[in-house]
């Protein structure tokens, strides 16, 4: 029996020998992790080693092969999509996915469109504006006539909308400049401090390794090593495959 | 081992003639059953099955091997009627009338063949049906309200030669489907229709491909029509134009299975006599029969009755491996 | 041509145009949001008529009033279609959801033409309200009551559907799934839920399109698929984007073919819009009211 079922009380997310495929075509094999709550984990990899598919079963757009995602006691691998938001687990998608026609406001606004999200929402949205104050600049421009990052800060925005308790974000720091991307891994921080797990995919290893209390690495849809975000930092193989580094002799 | 081995040899010679032997069965029962039975109604049923295979192969080539979607069928047919009739009472020769009238459909495939080309899926598809209907209103607004044959045509009128000319052109056409799907131009037609953008990025003409498909697809079109007119003893001018024919040659190949050469054939048989069943017997409720019919086929069996036997070959494989296995 | 005659023949290709609108914005739903090609549209816009003349001779009641059962009627035909016939449809991708939409909604096509033909005969039927004649009259101009109405409520829908979805969650939620339905399922939206909605509102807007239709020209099983093609030509001025813009786009049709066919003859009139319609599709397929709904 895996072992995270001895600890029911704490809400935090098990991967239990999951399989899922991409299409016709495997990517990921018999993956194992954990997230615990309050931390922040980190995802790294190569390109294409299934990272995405991997957020993606998660959220519920794919249905696993086999194994099993769970949030403390609840399955989420045979849940929908808009349940498995609904149980806080909630993704900022690769490539932003915003309502490109729709308001910077009305896209934050679907963002709280669960219940529990939509009753608070007012006191969300000032949150969300402390945090960017950007968005609220804008409020009324159509989200695809912004800038990349900006519209990736509404995208974050977005999802802090739905009060997540688990927040997923695949490469937020794709195609950014480095201020921006400074600034949105200062955010996930703050948001972590507030008490939101944290679950990060990202091609920028570093930062998301210095952010990070642990992580994984994803090679090929298997799971090769794990370790403290410090641990990996100073692993030679990482530093190589990952960091650019030549590696540490002596 | 030398035993199993054999029998396979066998299996694979026998299934390699079984196809052709199987066609020109088809094709002497075709031709020797209304014959045979020589009854007005059989010869009748015969014919449509023989028209609409036609049909639905034509529209076929364009839709099923070159992927557009087109629903402006019913003009290829309607032009390719109303030229070969116009043409025939005007006291040109049958033949040269029913050849003309696939040229014509041809020709005005032509004119609009580039222009609605540039269009894509569901835009082509009702920018095709669009073309269809300013034809039809023309035609409806500016032809006699009924076309009749002259009483010496009714006199020597010859259901049998008809049939034959209906026959003549369904193999011509799942020839000429067959031939396209052999030659060359094949691959580069397969091409776009699986993925347009990839075809072109590999060089395919993207466009002269599409062309050479719809001129086909509208010629045979065009002498559907033309048979159309020349067994109608009298309808209404407009009638070829009815976007039901675009209808009709879609669900033939539907059912049947789109993309496949069997496809329109079956999908003919299976069309005319259930409709021919279910008008007898039901007279009022029959469309409506039908029409559920058709959903629960698209929604089944996508890829038609074709792929429905498909899967069931692939069961019986299956079932005979596991009992090969178990002899071992 | 007089001015008089000349505004007279505008009016009502206002008036048409309204219908027009309202017809489309039904399928502009279902094609901006479900991206599905319903070609059974007419249909619905046929039997909204048919219930609203069933209203009218059974029950007495006044077009314009009956539509408070009409619209709930054809609002749950929606909800039904879509549960046993294109829900099956909408989980296809690409072309094969256009495709298979296109034969299904076909497929419906036959089945309630031919199911109304069965139960309605497929004599014309027209409601004859006790104020068919009467109107308003301005500058020479006849404005009669029917056309009125429907136009002012079509006009008043228009702008309710516009708040609806721009200003509550559902309608919202509808928006979103038509930007791009992944990312609105991410946001905790149940889209297979928002179809169903999607789809029994557009048959609501047809069955609106339809009781105008009965009160304006009559009705028969057949005028299915002209209304189909009306509402095709319209969303393609709109551009298939477009949701609310397919109001004014079906005003504009009404009215450059009302003009047209009082210059070239009403014969060709039907084939003015689908010119149009062509050359639109050819030269700007992106509509004439680029923009958002």
């Amino acid at each position: 029996m895996p072992i995270w079922e001895e600890l029911p009380m704490s809400k935090f997310l098990g991967i239990n020998h999951l399989n899922a495929s991409y299409g016709d075509i495997q990517a990921l094999w018999s993956v194992s992790l954990k997230v615990n709550e309050g931390e922040i984990v980190a995802l790294i990899g190569p390109n294409g080693a299934g990272k995405t598919t991997l957020l993606r079963t998660i959220a519920g757009l794919h249905r696993p092969l086999s194994g099993t995602v769970q949030l403390g006691n609840t399955a989420l691998h045979t849940l929908p999509a808009y349940q498995i938001v609904e149980q806080g687990v909630i993704l900022v998608p690769e490539g932003r996915r915003l309502f490109g026609g729709l308001t910077v406001l009305e896209n934050l606004e679907l963002g709280a469109y669960t219940q529990r999200a939509r009753v608070a929402r007012f006191k969300t949205l000032k949150h969300v504006f402390e945090l960017f104050p950007i968005l609220a600049e804008r409020q009324k421009q159509r989200a695809n006539t912004m800038s990349g990052g900006q519209q990736q800060m509404l995208a974050i925005g977005r999802a802090l909308m739905g009060l997540p308790r688990l927040l997923m974000l695949d490469e937020p720091s794709l195609g950014l400049a480095p201020m921006i991307v400074e600034n949105i891994f200062e955010i996930m921080k703050l948001t972590n401090d507030q008490g939101v797990t944290i679950f990060l995919v990202e091609q920028n290893a570093r930062q998301a390794l210095e952010l990070a209390h642990r992580a994984y690495i994803l090679e090929q849809g298997k799971v090769v090593g794990t370790g403290t975000g410090k641990e990996l930092l100073h692993n030679n193989e990482v530093r190589q495959a990952y960091l650019g580094f030549a590696p540490i002799t002596g | 081992m030398q035993e199993m081995a054999l029998t396979q040899i066998t299996k694979i010679s026998f299934h390699r003639w079984l196809v052709p032997a199987g066609i020109i069965i088809l094709i002497l029962l075709a031709i020797f059953i209304p014959r045979q039975v020589d009854k007005q109604n059989i010869w009748n049923l015969f014919f449509l099955i023989c028209l609409h295979i036609s049909l639905g192969q034509s529209w076929n080539i364009l839709a099923g091997f070159a992927g557009q979607t087109s629903l402006g069928h019913a003009a290829f047919f309607g032009i390719g009627a109303l030229v070969t009739r116009t043409l025939w009472f005007q006291g040109t020769p049958f033949a040269l009338a029913f050849i003309s009238g696939g040229v014509a459909a041809v020709i005005f495939a032509m004119l609009i063949g580039a222009p609605t080309f540039r269009l894509r899926g569901a835009y082509f598809a009702i920018g095709t049906l669009g073309v269809a209907e300013v034809l039809r209103i023309t035609a409806s607004q500016n032809l006699p309200l009924i076309s009749t044959m002259s009483g010496p045509t009714i006199a020597t009128y010859n259901l049998q030669a008809r049939y034959y000319l209906a026959l003549g052109l369904a193999l011509a056409t799942t020839g000429a489907a067959y031939t396209l799907l052999r030659s060359p131009r094949s691959l580069g037609i397969l091409a776009v229709r699986e993925d347009e953008e990839a075809a072109q990025a590999t060089g395919v003409h993207v466009l002269r491909h599409k062309l050479l498909a719809l001129s086909l697809s509208s010629f045979f079109a065009g002498l559907a029509g033309g048979v159309f007119a020349f067994q109608q003893i009298s309808y209404y001018p407009s009638a070829p134009f009815s976007p039901l024919w675009t209808f009709d040659a879609l669900l033939i190949t539907f059912i049947g299975g789109l993309g496949t050469l069997a496809g329109p054939v079956i999908g003919a048989i299976f069309f005319v006599v259930v409709r021919e069943q279910l008008a007898v017997n039901l007279v009022e409720f029959h469309q409506v029969i039908f029409g559920i019919l058709f959903i629960l086929i698209v929604l089944v069996f996508p890829g038609g009755l074709v792929e429905a036997w498909e899967r069931l070959k692939k069961i019986s494989i299956r079932k005979e491996k596991r009992n090969v296995n178990i002899s071992k | 041509m007089s001015i008089e005659s000349f505004l007279q023949t505008l009016v009502f290709g206002l008036f048409v145009g309204g219908i027009y609108g309202i017809a489309a914005m039904g399928l502009a739903l279902v094609f901006g949001v479900m991206k599905m090609l319903n070609i059974a549209h007419g249909e619905l816009v046929m039997l909204g008529g048919y219930a609203s003349f069933w209203a009218f001779s059974v029950l007495g009641m006044d077009p314009f009033v009956s539509l408070a059962i009409v619209i709930p009627a054809l609002f749950i035909v929606g909800l039904v279609l879509d549960r046993t016939v294109y829900r099956h449809i909408v989980r296809l991708l690409g072309e094969e959801k256009i495709k298979n939409s296109l034969l299904v909604s076909f497929g419906l096509t036959l089945v309630l033409q031919n199911l109304a033909q069965w139960l309605f005969t497929a004599d014309e039927r027209a409601i004859q309200v006790a104020y068919a004649g009467e109107g308003l009259n301005l500058m020479g101009v006849t404005m009669p009551y029917t056309r009125l109405g429907s136009l002012l409520i079509a006009l008043l829908v228009t702008l309710g559907l516009n708040y609806f979805l721009h200003h509550t969650y559902p309608g919202k939620a509808i928006l979103a799934t038509a930007e791009d339905f992944e990312a609105a399922e991410l946001a905790g939206i149940n889209i297979h839920r928002v179809y169903m909605m999607t789809f029994a509102l557009g048959a609501a807007l047809a069955s609106i399109a339809g009781t105008f239709v009965t009160v304006t020209y009559g009705l028969s099983p057949s005028i299915g698929v002209i209304w189909t093609l009306k509402a095709l030509i319209v969303i393609v001025l709109a551009g298939t984007g477009s949701i609310l813009g397919a109001f004014p786009a079906g005003i504009l049709l009404g009215v450059v073919e009302a003009i047209s066919g009082a210059f070239i003859g009403a014969t060709y009139r039907e084939v003015i819009g689908l010119v149009i319609f062509l050359l639109v599709l050819i030269l700007r397929p992106q509509g004439l009211f680029v923009g958002r709904n």
